[in-house]
C-alpha cells in the first residue's frame, strides 16, 4: 500500500461552502442588467406539416421584445455528433414537444402569455413510435432525407465496429455491428440454445436542476454563454458552430451544474436563447420547467433487445447473438457518438469466444433521446442478467452458479477480444454473494438476485489543469471541466495537495470560462479522476521543477542538489527555504502569480476494467404484487479509493438511481408524447425508497488514475434493475420481460402464473 | 398591486407585488436570494423549501402575498457572518450533497425538523425529509449528516 497523506483520506467535497450556503451560482441564478426571459411554443403533434404561424398578437403584447421562427433563422441544424436538429422547427415538426417558435419577454409571466397569443396551423402527417416498427419497408419516414446531414468521423476512442451510418434501411440513423470469434461455429457446437427479448422504457435523468442558458452579447458580438452543460470547451465549439462564428468568439462562463447523470452534455436551448439576444438586442435566459423536461429533455434510449445464446453440455457460454434496437426519438442530436455504445456490453462479462452484437439506432416521433450514466448499459444489461438466469433455470442450475461457470478469470480474452489485466470478475461476484448470504434461508416471498458489470476507466480526449501559485504562497487549480457534483474538484486538490505535501485547505480548486481554462473535454465516461488526474499530476510536477529552479538559484546552490519537501526547499547543505519565503523573495523579480499547465491524453486503449456484482433482495406481497427491496448488496473491484467519502456517494447514489429504474421510472409515451409531465407523477425514489445497503470493495492496483485509482461514477447504478427482477423471479417465481418492476405487473403476472398452474392441474387429472 | 411587509432572514422587507407573485419569485428575483432553488415547480421536489415563520413551504406553491407580516428564513439565513451552522458544516464533512442543487431545501427542511424534534431516530428523520428529492445520494449520507447534528457530533 502506498504511504499516503491526503489521497485516501475522506475529503468533504471543495465546493462545499458555496452550495450549503446558497452561494453558489447555477445558471439560472445568473441576473443579468436587462435581462430578458425566454420561452418556447412546442408542437402538440408528433409529426405534423406546419401550414401557417401567426406572430402578431405575441409581438403586439407590451413587453413581449422578440418573438422567432424557424423560417427566420438560418438553415443551420445542430447536434453532438449527427447535425441533424433545427433550432426551431422548420416546416415539419417530428415529437411533441418540438420547439417552434420562441419568445423573449421582460418577466416570465408575459413571455408565457405571449405563447398564448401565437396560432399555429398544423396538418398531422402520419407518425411512427416503435423503433422496431419504424424499420419496416411501409413505415412513416420521420426525416424524408437524410442525406443532407452532416457529422463527424467516428471517433477512434470508441470500440471499433462495423459502422454504417444511415444505412439503407427506413427510419435508421445507424447500423453497427460488433464481432469476434465465429458465431456459426460458435452455435454449432451449442448443445442448447436460448432466445429471449426484452423492453427498457425511456427513463429521465432526473437532475432536481432544469436545463438553462444565459446568453448575453457584447457590443462587439462576442458572446458569453451560461448552459448548463457539463462539457463547456465542447459546448463551445457546437455553439460557435450552431452560430457559425470562430470559437473564441464564445465565452461559456462558469457555473455549477444542478446534476447531470448524462442529460446536460447537449446545448438544449441556448441557440435559441442566442438568437432571441441577438433580436432583442438585450441578454435573455432560458430554464427549461421541469414539465418541458419530462417531454422534451433527452431521456436515455428506450429499447428492444434480442439475445440468443448458446451453452455447452456443461453450461458454458459458446456464443452470444445479440440484436439491440434503440429509438433516439425524432433527433439523433443529442447524442455525442453515432450508436450506443453500451452496446459492447451485450456480453457481459463472461466468457465467450463468439458474439456478434448487432445495435440499431432508429429515428422515432418521439421525444429524441440522449444519454445518461453508462448510456446504454442499463438498457443491455438488464436484458443480459436476465437472460443468465433465464437460461440458468433451464439448464436447472443457480443463478451463481451458472455465472461463476462463465465468468472472465485472469488471462481470459473479454468477449470482443479485450485482454484485460487483473480480472477481478469472478473474486467480486464472490464477495457479493458472501456479503449478501447467498444461499441462505429465505421467509417466503422473499428472493435473491444478481446482476452484474464491468466497465473501463474513460480515457478519451485530452485533459488539462493549471496549477498557479500566489505572492503569498496560496495554490489555485484551474480547470475547464465543469462541476457536476461527483467530487471530481475534490480529487484534484487532494492530489494537488498528496504531491505537494501541503494541507488540503492550502489548495484551492476553481472552474475557469473557456476564456481563462485550458482546454479540458470535461465530465463524462468516468474520465475526470483518471484524466484530469493525470493533468493535475502533470501540472504539479511542472511546479515543482519550475520552482526548484526558481529555489536553486535563490540558494545558489545546482538544482540537482535541491529537493523540495513537504512545502520546503532543502538542499545538500540542509539549507531550507520555505515556499512563502521563496514566493515572496520571487515577488520582486517575476510576475505572480507563476502559471504551469499539465495536459494529458492516453496513449493507449485501457487494459483494465473494473467489475460490480451486486445482489438485490425482495419482498414480494403476491396480494397486490408489491415489491419491497429489503437489501441491495454491491461489490466493486476498486483501485486506490483517492477520496473514500465521495467514491461511497458515487456508489450509493447510482445504485438507488438503479433503484428507481427497477421499480418505478418510466416515461410513459401514449401516442409518440411523454403523458407523466411533472415529477409527482414521474416518480423518482425519496428517501423512504431506499433499501438496507451494503457496499463491498474487493480492491485492486490496477488503476490509471492517479495512485492506481480506476473509475467508479457509471457502475452501481447498471445492474440493479436485472437484480432486482432476478430476486422478484426467485421470490414467487415470475419473470418481468420489461422495466420498471411495478406492481401491476407482478400482480397481472402472478395471476397468469395462478391461472396456468389451475389449467396444468385440470390437465392431468 | 399589493404591499406586503414581512421580514426575511431578519431583515424588513416591503414590496408592492402583483397578487400573483411567489414567494420563490420575491426571493430569488425580488431579494436577489437565488440560494432558493427551483426545480419540479409543483411543490414535490422540496428544493425550493424555505421556512414560513418557522414551517417548512415549498416557496414555489405559496403566494407571496401569504407572506405578509411573516417571518421567511432562506439557506442564506443559516449562516452567521463567516460561521456555517451545524447542519451545514454536517453536509459538508459527512458527504451529504453532491451536485448541491437540492441542498439548500434539503437543510432548511432539516432544520425545520431539528427545530421540532431535536433527536429524531433514523426512521424519523428519513419519513420527514421524503418530500425533498435528491438525485445524487441516495439519501443516506443526508441522513446521515442530519442524524450526526441530532446526536451533537458537529461543532461549528
Amino acid at each position: 500500500m502506498m504511504d499516503l497523506a491526503s489521497v485516501g483520506q475522506p475529503a468533504g467535497h471543495v465546493e462545499g461552502p458555496s452550495k450549503v450556503t446558497g452561494q453558489a451560482r447555477y445558471t439560472a441564478d445568473i441576473r443579468l442588467p436587462g435581462l430578458l426571459y425566454g420561452k418556447c411554443l412546442r408542437s402538440p403533434f408528433p409529426h405534423a406539416r406546419i401550414v401557417s404561424i401567426d406572430t402578431s398578437q405575441a409581438k403586439a403584447l407590451a413587453g413581449v421584445h422578440a418573438v422567432i421562427t424557424g423560417a427566420e433563422l438560418p438553415d443551420r441544424r445542430i447536434g453532438r455528433f449527427f447535425l441533424d436538429k433545427p433550432v426551431l422547427a422548420r416546416d415539419v415538426v417530428r415529437f411533441v414537444g418540438e420547439k417552434v417558435v420562441a419568445v423573449a419577454a421582460e418577466s416570465m409571466d408575459i413571455a408565457e402569455e405571449a405563447l398564448t397569443r401565437i396560432a399555429v396551423e398544423y396538418e398531422a402527417l402520419p407518425a411512427v413510435f416503435d423503433p422496431v416498427k419504424a424499420m419496416q419497408e411501409d413505415a412513416p419516414r420521420v426525416h424524408a432525407d437524410t442525406s443532407t446531414y452532416t457529422h463527424p468521423p467516428v471517433p477512434d476512442f470508441v470500440h471499433p465496429g462495423d459502422d454504417r451510418l444511415y444505412p439503407d434501411i427506413p427510419n435508421v440513423v445507424s447500423q453497427v455491428f460488433y464481432t469476434h470469434g465465429d458465431i456459426e461455429a460458435g452455435f454449432a457446437q451449442a448443445a442448447r440454445e436460448f432466445t429471449h427479448t426484452f423492453t427498457i422504457p425511456p427513463v429521465h435523468q432526473g437532475y432536481i436542476e432544469p436545463h438553462a442558458s444565459v446568453v448575453q452579447i457584447e457590443p462587439d458580438g462576442k458572446v458569453n454563454l451560461w448552459i448548463s452543460n457539463k462539457t463547456p470547451f465542447v459546448a463551445q465549439a457546437q455553439f460557435a458552430a450552431a452560430l457559425d462564428v470562430a470559437e473564441d468568439r464564445v465565452c461559456v462562463n462558469t457555473a455549477p451544474i444542478g446534476g447531470d447523470f448524462g442529460g446536460k452534455g447537449s446545448l438544449m436551448d441556448s441557440v435559441v436563447c442566442y438568437h432571441l439576444a441577438a433580436a432583442a438586442g438585450r441578454p435573455v435566459k432560458m430554464v427549461m420547467s421541469y414539465t418541458e423536461e419530462l417531454l422534451a429533455g433527452n431521456p436515455r434510449h428506450p429499447a428492444v433487445i434480442t439475445l440468443r445464446t448458446g451453452v455447452d453440455a456443461d453450461g458454458r457460454i459458446v456464443a452470444r447473438k445479440a440484436r439491440l434496437v434503440f429509438s433516439c426519438g425524432a433527433y439523433s442530436a443529442f447524442t455525442p457518438l453515432h450508436t450506443v455504445h453500451g452496446s459492447v456490453h451485450a456480453a457481459g462479462p463472461y466468457r465467450m469466444p463468439n458474439v456478434e452484437i448487432e445495435v440499431f439506432r432508429v429515428y422515432t416521433n418521439t421525444v429524441p433521446a440522449g444519454h445518461m450514466r453508462a448510456p446504454g448499459a442499463p438498457q443491455i444489461v438488464f436484458g443480459v442478467e436476465s437472460h443468465m438466469d433465464l437460461i440458468a433455470q433451464e439448464l436447472g442450475l443457480d443463478p451463481l452458479e451458472f455465472r461463476l461457470r462463465n465468468t472472465l478469470i485472469e488471462g481470459d480474452a473479454a468477449p470482443l477480444g479485450e485482454k484485460w489485466k487483473k480480472i477481478r470478475c469472478k473474486e467480486t461476484l464472490e464477495a457479493a454473494a458472501k456479503e449478501a448470504k447467498w444461499g441462505a434461508e429465505k421467509a417466503a416471498n422473499r428472493g435473491r438476485g444478481i446482476g452484474m458489470y464491468d466497465r473501463e476507466p474513460g480515457a478519451f480526449g485530452p485533459s488539462s489543469a493549471t496549477l498557479s501559485i500566489a505572492a503569498d504562497a496560496t495554490l489555485t487549480l484551474m480547470t475547464g471541466a465543469a462541476d457536476t457534483g461527483t467530487g471530481s474538484y475534490t480529487v484534484l486538490q487532494q492530489v494537488v495537495a498528496e504531491e505537494l505535501q501541503v494541507p488540503l485547505e492550502s489548495v484551492r480548486v476553481v472552474q475557469g470560462s473557456t476564456d481563462s481554462a485550458p482546454w479540458e473535454v470535461g465530465a463524462g465516461g468516468s474520465r475526470l479522476t483518471h484524466m484530469a488526474g493525470q493533468a493535475t499530476l502533470a501540472a504539479v510536477q511542472r511546479l515543482k521543477e519550475g520552482l526548484t529552479a526558481f529555489a536553486a538559484r535563490h540558494m545558489e546552490t545546482p538544482s540537482e542538489q535541491v529537493a523540495y519537501r513537504a512545502g520546503e526547499f532543502v538542499n545538500t547543505n540542509e539549507q531550507r527555504l520555505t515556499l512563502p519565503t521563496l514566493m515572496a523573495a520571487l515577488a520582486d523579480r517575476e510576475e505572480l502569480p507563476l502559471r504551469y499547465t499539465g495536459e494529458y491524453v492516453a496513449e493507449a486503449p485501457m487494459d483494465v476494467t473494473s467489475f460490480c456484482a451486486q445482489i438485490a433482495e425482495v419482498e414480494v406481497d403476491p396480494a397486490t404484487g408489491q415489491v419491497t427491496l429489503q437489501k441491495l448488496t454491491t461489490a466493486h473491484d476498486v483501485g486506490t479509493v483517492l477520496n473514500p467519502l465521495t467514491h461511497q456517494g458515487q456508489v450509493e447514489g447510482g445504485a438507488i438511481q438503479g433503484v428507481g429504474h427497477a421499480l418505478t421510472e418510466h416515461l410513459i409515451v401514449q401516442d409518440g408524447a411523454v403523458t407523466n409531465v411533472h415529477l409527482g407523477d414521474y416518480k423518482l425514489p425519496t428517501s423512504m425508497d431506499i433499501p438496507e445497503m451494503k457496499t463491498v470493495l474487493v480492491e485492486s492496483d490496477a488503476g490509471p488514475a492517479p495512485y492506481e485509482g480506476k473509475a467508479i461514477g457509471e457502475h452501481s447504478n447498471v445492474a440493479v434493475p436485472a437484480a432486482v427482477a432476478n430476486a422478484v423471479f426467485d421470490a414467487v417465481g415470475v419473470r418481468l420481460m420489461d422495466l420498471p418492476v411495478t406492481a401491476e405487473k407482478v400482480y397481472a403476472a402472478l395471476r397468469e402464473k395462478t391461472a396456468r398452474s389451475r389449467t396444468m392441474r385440470r390437465g392431468n387429472s | 398591486m399589493k404591499p406586503i411587509q414581512l421580514r426575511v432572514n431578519g431583515q424588513a422587507v416591503e414590496r408592492d407585488i402583483p397578487d400573483n407573485t411567489l414567494l420563490i419569485d420575491l426571493l430569488r428575483n425580488g431579494l436577489d436570494l437565488t440560494g432558493t432553488k427551483e426545480g419540479c415547480s409543483v411543490g414535490v421536489c422540496g428544493a425550493c423549501t424555505v421556512l414560513l415563520d418557522g414551517q417548512p413551504v415549498s416557496s414555489c406553491l405559496t403566494l407571496a402575498v401569504t407572506a405578509d407580516g411573516c417571518e421567511v428564513t432562506t439557506i442564506e439565513g443559516l449562516t452567521e457572518g463567516d460561521r456555517l451552522h451545524p447542519l451545514q458544516k454536517a453536509f459538508i464533512d459527512y458527504g451529504g450533497f453532491q451536485c448541491g442543487i437540492c441542498t439548500p431545501g434539503q437543510i432548511m427542511s432539516a432544520k425545520a425538523l431539528l427545530d421540532e424534534n431535536p433527536h429524531p431516530s433514523k426512521d424519523e428523520i428519513q419519513s420527514w425529509m421524503m418530500g425533498n428529492l435528491c438525485r445524487c445520494t441516495g439519501y443516506y449520507k443526508i441522513i446521515e449528516s442530519i442524524q450526526a447534528v441530532a446526536d451533537g457530533k458537529v461543532s461549528t
